[in-house]
């Protein structure tokens, strides 16, 4: 039977088709992305890349594509995001606008305002990237010069200011050029209480021999729905540091994508979620080994609690040529509440035959022989909880090189604790 | 002090009765030693006393400085001044030492109303303490207990209990794992806290520990109950006789 039924589009599609239509802002590629979404629609369970996800269930509906703020209230909502690091110099877009508050750049760094092309995509397994080609309002290209060691950290800051039922959407292109060195923080913050649709697609070129310091700090209001994508091509001996913090969010889904297309390559991800509340957090991964001799890493840790749900898929592809490859995960999670989850789906597809991949994945609650060891101390039961989850992920985020950034980064961790341990 | 009437204990998972009618009083100012065979219930009641959930009481009471002891968490009996140096200190991987020491003393503190200590103040405090209980204050930068000896972490129990400055100190078999000049360090640290206001409670195997401690009273704890009390001389005839004769002698 081939025969075809017309698909009865959900009210979330028809809004994204209507949305799409009253923003007026078309063109072929545009047009192309929002006729897969129409022919194919949100992506459901049956896709194997949203198994945990259920786009088609989970997305909401009535959003318009958000007009551009004062720039006074750009600056008041930014203002009550404290910056993670001091002396960044950020670029910065509010409901996905650009607004040049003219902070100079570090040398060997230079950016233009435009929209950056997208890249071309598939059916919808790509409905992340998909409503980014069609909504995106504005981007920035930004290039690191060959050979440029930069110190500075480079910081590409996104809000959310607060207009209901938005679509705030942005695209990034980032080319690190060959032996340059970089330090990028990437940010997106929203206020608490207004639904939204935050849409980020960032687009990160390691070329031969540069090593890219990579962070994502996500703090998407509690309301938010946030459908981010990074991918990442890396070159012959290049490096990349990944950190990404996850915390907020009702929907976040946020796809890492890792083309390692050199050899030696070095690629070392880790990330933190904290899933509380009403929260739904996915982050999904996918690293493909295309040549010989790449090592790869990857650590997650999870802290789940109130109804919160949380995501990990894994994927490890290693091509037939990619031998040697040493590629690990690890996801580690804790579980505080009986009503949260977390499901962690490791995928490894390996055609080359001389390569090591390791994954593990561990979920388990407070160990109750350091609460009482804490306990019988003084420090309250709250308090000891803290105590025992800052440990966990600390693990992870005292790695960091940059320590200012540590200190912010736990900064944004503790304000989670006081607000959902 | 403390005043513990008929006490029965059992274990909340399998309902194994430990200890079975036990009473103690122990007064201000008092050094109290508990012996006994293993198995005997040394480490249930100390347990009991500072709140552990895996036990439940199913009868008696204990009463600590006129209040009921048995109302109140783990950390509200810490904060009140029961402070239980364990057996088996636990390893806390990620929890630098500095901070859980800082973290208890200014729960403690706020608990009775106090102001929280200043950085310096608190640092000079641990100093202090360190130093008489020979510890390398290298030592304290690391995950609590993690990586100290089986010495270490005994000493390290010690700098608590001394920084937190409790009412009643249970020491549970502290002397175990020690070598001797360990053992007369920790048991220095304890006798610098004897205090008329202060009641500790040694619970030991041996009376080796009792000659570096002199306690006040000597109770030995068979199947779940005191069966004999006296003063220090008990413990040396313990030792000279081991327990099955005074046991079947208190029978």
């Amino acid at each position: 039977m081939t025969a075809h039924t017309p698909r009865i589009l959900t009210d979330a599609e028809t809004s994204l088709l209507d949305a799409y239509v009253a923003a007026g802002n078309t063109n072929a590629a545009r047009d192309a992305a929002i006729a897969q979404l129409k022919d194919n629609g949100l992506p459901t369970r049956r896709v194997e890349a949203f198994h945990y996800t259920d786009l088609r269930a989970l997305l909401k509906a009535g959003y318009s594509v958000a007009s551009r703020p004062t720039e006074e209230l750009a600056k008041t909502v930014g203002a009550q995001f404290p910056r993670l690091v001091t002396g960044a110099s950020v670029q910065h877009f509010r409901d996905g606008h650009f607004f040049d508050f003219g902070e100079a750049l570090p040398k060997g760094a230079t950016v233009v305002a435009e929209l950056p092309e997208a890249k071309p995509l598939g059916g919808n397994e790509d409905a992340t990237a998909l409503i980014n080609t069609a909504f995106a309002q504005d981007g920035l290209t930004l290039s690191i010069a060959e050979g440029a060691e930069i110190e500075q950290t480079i910081g590409l800051a996104y809000a959310h200011t607060g207009s209901a039922n938005t679509i705030a959407a942005q695209r990034f292109a980032i080319n690190a050029a060959a032996n340059s060195t970089s330090t990028i923080v990437y940010r997106a913050v929203g206020l608490e209480d207004v639904q939204y649709l935050s849409s980020s697609v960032v687009d990160l070129d390691i070329a031969d021999g540069a090593t890219v310091t990579f962070t994502m700090s996500i703090e998407e209001g509690n309301l938010a729905q946030r459908l981010g994508r990074l991918n990442v091509s890396l070159g012959n001996g290049a490096k990349l540091n990944l950190f990404i913090l996850n915390v907020g969010g009702k929907l976040v889904r946020q796809e890492v994508n890792f083309d390692v297309v050199g050899e030696n390559v070095d690629l070392n991800i880790s990330g933190v979620n904290l899933i509380g509340g009403e929260s739904h957090i996915d982050v999904t991964s996918r690293i493909t080994h295309h040549t010989p001799n790449t090592n790869s890493t990857e650590t997650f840790r999870n802290v789940a609690t109130g109804r919160g749900r949380g995501v990990f898929q894994g994927q490890i592809n290693v091509r037939q040529a990619a031998q040697l490859t040493d590629a690990r995960m690890a996801c580690n999670t804790l579980l505080l509440s009986d009503d949260c989850d977390f499901s962690a789906k490791p995928e490894l597809e390996i055609f080359a035959d001389d390569v090591q991949c390791a994954h593990g994945a561990t979920v388990t609650d407070l160990e109750d022989s350091y609460m009482f060891y804490l306990m019988a101390r003084g420090i309250s039961e709250t308090n000891a909880r803290r105590m025992l989850i800052k440990a966990f992920v600390a693990e992870i985020v005292e790695d960091l090189e940059d320590k200012g950034l540590a200190e912010g980064l736990e900064g944004r961790i503790d304000t989670w604790m006081e607000k959902h341990v | 002090m403390l005043e513990i009437k008929n006490l029965h204990v059992r274990i909340e998972e399998d309902g194994t009765e430990i200890i079975k009618g036990l009473n103690l009083s122990v007064a201000a100012g008092e050094v109290a030693a508990i012996m006994g065979p293993n198995g005997s219930g040394k480490s249930t009641l100390s347990y009991v006393l500072s709140g552990k959930e895996d036990y439940e009481v199913t009868e008696g009471s204990i009463t600590y400085n006129g209040q009921d002891l048995l109302e109140l968490d783990v950390a509200e009996r810490a904060a009140a001044g029961v402070f239980l140096a364990f057996q088996y200190p636990v390893e806390i991987p990620g929890v630098p030492t500095m901070t859980f020491l800082k973290e208890a003393m200014n729960a403690q503190r706020k608990e009775r109303g106090e102001a929280e200590l200043t950085t310096p103040d608190f640092i000079k405090r641990v100093r202090a303490a360190a130093g008489d209980l020979k510890i390398d204050f290298n030592m304290l930068k690391r995950p609590v207990n993690v990586g100290f000896s089986g010495g270490e972490k005994k000493r390290a129990e010690i700098l608590q209990m001394s920084l937190l400055e409790p009412k009643l100190c249970i020491l549970d078999e502290t002397d175990s794992g020690l070598d001797i000049d360990a053992l007369k360090i920790v048991s220095d640290g304890v006798n610098h806290l004897r205090d008329p206001n202060r009641a500790v409670i040694v619970i030991t195997h041996y009376q080796r520990l009792l000659d570096h401690i002199v306690p006040d009273s000597v109770h030995v704890l068979s199947n779940g109950q005191i069966v004999k009390s006296g003063d220090k001389s008990l413990a040396i005839e313990l030792e000279e006789k081991g327990y099955a004769d005074i046991i079947a002698a208190a029978a």
